[in-house]
């Protein structure tokens, strides 16, 4: 009993925890269940070696796992498969009956163990060593016994081998079988344990002339920065210098290991080992297989990274949303309204057909957004660090959305029509057929573009850190979103109800709407003006000019009572003037960007602009730091600034408190800000990041839409005022 | 390839700029000259390594209480290696670097016993207690072995065999790479095997 207490005692101090702690008393309480003779264990003189089951019994032809759990006195310790400079991995030779396989040790992640100059990897407190047990053929009888020859090594100072014949009996039943619950938290913890594949992380290793292995890794986007304390552990000996510091470097979002290879090193093809991140329950381990960088291969597929911030029905459900604000924006609303408008003038229509027309602007508006989300994904698998918000970042696709959208407004004042024979390529209201229906859902979904709504930014980050299949299943329900208020109506007969009769009040909406559209305008040209400087910006409203004209030439030529003469000529005009319309904006967007040049937002307040270096140092410092990631072109952002910077209570309150004020700008590609967006796991801005004092206190992500008292409060959490307790 | 060169050009400039010279760590390099030493034996005799110039010579680390060292000498497998060697010309020193109040440590006088209890057969047993050839040569296990060749370079450095354990039976069928680079070696031959990663216990320097 002394020595149960004793353990006990060493256990609580283990690292496995607490639970550890329940779960031993637990099995001291509990009496085998179900004929399952558990663990057979043995004891040397510092350990204690069981066999535990999974399960709680076998289910022919079903592989199960068994668990080799090893408890040690306090401040003794087994080995990893690479016990370090000295010891001994621990090992188990199984003895089966006919038919079952048992696999190859699992390995929970290792501690270190530094004693002196040398380093040794492996276990203290508890650990349990996982084996998958395979049936090959099917199994007889009703029970089993697996047996098993473990041998080990357990140390504190000095080492003592320790052996045991182990067996476990396990009955055989057709049904499905429970989990064992005494084991049920065994195998949860030592799954936490275990190192997960570094999926979709590029990993290179190379030597350097000095004698050190490097090791180069760039995880894919939106994981989470690893936690401070990492650690290389090398899967063979005499790779690396165990007891050798390693050095850690962050920067691009990617890290670089260096660890002094071993005196005698035989360096292998690839470097094998586990990479833990950070401390106890916090923990990262990463397996790491990393090929020489000349040979490495882009061959990042990019399967989920094991914890994403969001889960994948929340995502659904944020994009779903996310779809639905975007008909409110400035640019998406005129659309939307007068596609809503020519749903109640062409009233008459058979139901059937308007839910056809409801099912084409659905699909144009999912097909638009499918195009979309691939060509960015097909950028980013071909290494394009983009995010969402891309196609802003391009001048021409600002000049040419500044274009179509001056089109459309020009349209809605009435100073053209456009004809039946053009329906097609997107007459909004004039068309009846349902290709009309179908690219409206598409200039929608273009005009969408530059309203990243809330809630969209967290859903898209997520979508971008998928697998392709998942991030388009967030597309498609963002375009669901989009496109679901205009098919309800479309369905719904009674809901048009809500709308007011057609009359002449709709010319008057229609021409508001054009001037709602015109905002967008002036919104993209002011956007474009900071891409391409003051000169290019002129040279992109000469060029709205003359499509403005060609539209109107266009629009005389079509009015009643001219000449088919008249008629051609003007169109003939018309169309060339609006080529040379579109091929200025391309000019302007390709000029080079001179004089009143976008410098960072001049905007008041204490902003230092953000780097990663500068970001580090404030953190080593222990300094907090609020991090404002924005865009020119991302109106949200701008809308936040005002709201809650403008009356500058907040940067008051940051100067009170030290905080450092970081203004991260990403209206032009910055694959630093790309890198550190997806740090936090995200992909597009706007973020607000508060960063509390002291080195290790986690970063606080903020709302999308945040308000003067939003910021504050997060603030004041942080540092609670002075006078409180 | 594209999205990893560009960070990884920006960690090597990084790196370049934050690199300071790495301290180069003592250790015995297989194919460099083995580092010179000086040490007392049980009977209070200095041995230094140049005195064995033109010689091959085998470096044993060892502690009479590591259980792997206790599967080597308790087979009598060590002293049989010891003896056949030396009786070709090898010098053998097994090399003690315990430090006081550490496992292995022991005066010279009980050390004494130890080695003729155990029939220990080396040419010398040196005393190492502040670590300081240990640490020259990189010994992290007991054993650990190196083999010096004539003309003073390291030719093996790591473990005595190929199969950690502490099961004495498993040495009727381990590769015992010290014997196997001393055989080559005494033939004029390049050892084939040059390095493995040396299996034990930890040698017990001073914290």
């Amino acid at each position: 009993m002394g020595t149960t207490c004793r353990r006990q005692v060493a256990r609580m101090k283990s690292l496995w925890g607490q639970a550890w702690m329940g779960l031993g008393l637990a099995l001291i309480a509990a009496s085998p269940s179900h004929g399952a003779t558990q663990g057979a264990q043995a004891s040397s003189e510092h350990t204690t070696v069981s066999l535990v089951a999974e399960l709680e019994w076998v289910q022919p032809g079903e592989p199960f796992w068994v668990g080799l759990r090893l408890e040690m006195d306090e401040h003794w310790h087994t080995y990893w498969r690479n016990p370090g400079d000295a010891g001994l991995a621990t090992r188990i030779r199984w003895t089966l009956p006919e038919g079952l396989e048992a696999g190859p040790l699992v390995w929970p992640r290792p501690e270190r163990m530094p004693a002196g100059p040398l380093m040794s990897y492996g276990y203290e407190g508890e650990t349990l060593l996982l084996t998958e047990i395979t049936p090959t053929v099917p199994i007889s009888g009703d029970s089993v016994r697996l047996q098993a020859r473990v041998d080990w090594l357990e140390c504190k100072e000095a080492c003592l081998p320790g052996r045991a014949e182990l067996h476990l009996d396990l009955p055989v039943r057709a049904a499905t079988p429970r989990p064992a619950a005494a084991a049920e938290p065994l195998f949860r913890e030592a799954r936490r344990r275990l190192p997960v594949p570094a999926e979709g992380w590029q990993q290179a290793m190379s030597t350097t002339a000095d004698g050190s292995i490097v090791l180069d890794l760039l995880p894919p986007e939106g994981t989470p920065p690893l936690p401070d304390g990492v650690y290389f552990f090398p899967m063979e000996a005499e790779v690396v210098e165990h007891a050798a510091p390693q050095r850690l470097l962050r920067a691009g979002g990617g890290y670089r290991l260096e660890v002094p290879a071993a005196a005698n090193a035989v360096v292998p093809d690839t470097l094998r080992g586990v990479l833990v991140a950070g401390h106890d329950d916090d923990a990262v381990a990463l397996r790491i297989d990393a090929a020489p960088a000349a040979t490495a291969t882009a061959a990042a597929a990019t399967p989920p990274p094991p914890d994403s911030t969001l889960s994948l029905p929340l995502a659904l459900a944020f994009s779903f949303l996310g779809g639905l604000i975007l008909n409110l924006m400035p640019c998406v609303l005129p659309v939307l309204s007068l596609k809503v408008m020519a749903l109640v003038k062409h009233g008459g229509e058979s139901p059937a057909r308007r839910l056809q027309h409801g099912l084409a602007y659905t699909a144009g508006v999912l097909s638009f957004f499918w195009i979309l989300a691939g060509l960015l994904l097909a950028l980013r698998a071909g290494g394009e660090q983009i995010g969402w918000g891309f196609q802003l970042q391009s001048p021409a696709f600002v000049a040419f959305l500044a274009a179509l959208f001056c089109l459309i407004s020009l349209n809605l004042f009435g100073v053209f029509e456009v004809g039946a024979s053009l329906t097609r390529a997107g007459g909004i209201e004039a068309g009846s057929g349902l290709a009309s229906s179908f690219w409206t859902g598409a200039l929608a979904t273009i005009a969408a573009t530059p309203c990243t709504a809330p809630f969209m930014g967290s859903a898209l980050g997520y979508a971008l850190g998928q697998p392709p299949a998942t991030s388009l299943l967030v597309f498609t329900l963002l375009g669901l979103g989009m496109a679901f208020p205009y098919l309800l109506l479309s369905r719904f007969e009674g809901l048009l109800r809500f709308v007011p009769r057609p009359g002449p009040w709709m010319a008057s909406f229609k021409q508001l709407m054009g001037f709602v559209m015109m905002a967008a305008v002036v919104a993209l040209v002011w956007l474009f003006g900071r891409q391409a400087g003051v000169n290019g910006m002129s040279l992109l409203l000469a060029s709205l000019l003359v499509i403005g004209l060609a539209t109107w030439l266009y629009g005389r030529g079509e009015a009643p009572g001219k000449t088919p003469r008249t008629r051609l000529a003007s169109g003939v005009a018309a169309a060339l003037l609006l080529l040379v319309g579109l091929g200025l904006s391309q000019a302007a967007a390709a000029a080079p960007p001179a004089g009143g040049v976008a410098e960072p937002s001049a905007e008041e307040g204490p902003w230092e602009p953000f780097s990663p270096g500068r970001l580090a140092e404030l953190r080593a410092e222990g300094r907090p730091v609020f991090i404002d990631f924005t865009a020119d072109w991302c109106l949200t952002c701008q809308v936040n600034h005002h709201v809650a910077f403008g009356s500058g209570r907040v940067f008051e309150r940051m100067e009170q408190e030290g905080i450092v004020a970081l203004r991260a700008d990403w209206t032009q590609r910055d694959d630093r800000i790309t890198a550190a967006l997806a740090s936090y796991g995200r992909q597009g801005v706007p973020l607000y990041v508060l960063h509390g004092p002291g080195p290790d206190s986690r970063p606080r992500l903020l709302p999308e839409v945040i308000s003067e008292q939003v910021v504050l409060d997060a603030i004041d959490e942080l540092a609670p005022p002075a006078g409180s307790s | 390839m594209k999205r990893l060169s560009m960070p990884v050009v920006a960690l090597g400039l990084a790196s370049a700029l934050a690199l300071t010279p790495t301290p180069s760590r003592a250790s015995a390099v297989v194919g460099e000259a083995a580092p010179a030493f000086s040490l007392s034996d049980n009977e209070g005799h200095t041995h230094s390594l140049a005195d064995f110039a033109g010689k091959i010579v085998v470096l044993e680390w060892t502690n009479f209480q590591c259980p792997f060292v206790g599967k080597h000498y308790g087979s009598g497998h060590m002293q049989k290696l010891q003896k056949e060697y030396t009786g070709k010309g090898v010098i053998w020193l097994s090399i003690n670097s315990s430090a006081p109040g550490k496992q292995g440590y022991f005066p010279a006088e009980k050390l004494d016993a130890l080695i003729k209890e155990r029939h220990a057969a080396p040419t010398a047993y040196l005393l190492d207690s502040d670590g300081t050839v240990g640490r020259l040569y990189g010994a992290k296990a007991t054993p650990h072995m190196f083999v010096v060749d004539k003309t003073g370079r390291v030719v093996y450095a790591g473990g005595i065999d190929d199969t950690p354990s502490t099961d004495q039976a498993d040495i009727a069928t381990a590769k015992n790479y010290v014997a196997a680079a001393l055989d080559e070696v005494l033939a004029g031959k390049p050892v084939t095997k040059a390095t493995s990663a040396p299996y034990g216990c930890s040698v017990k320097y001073a914290d």
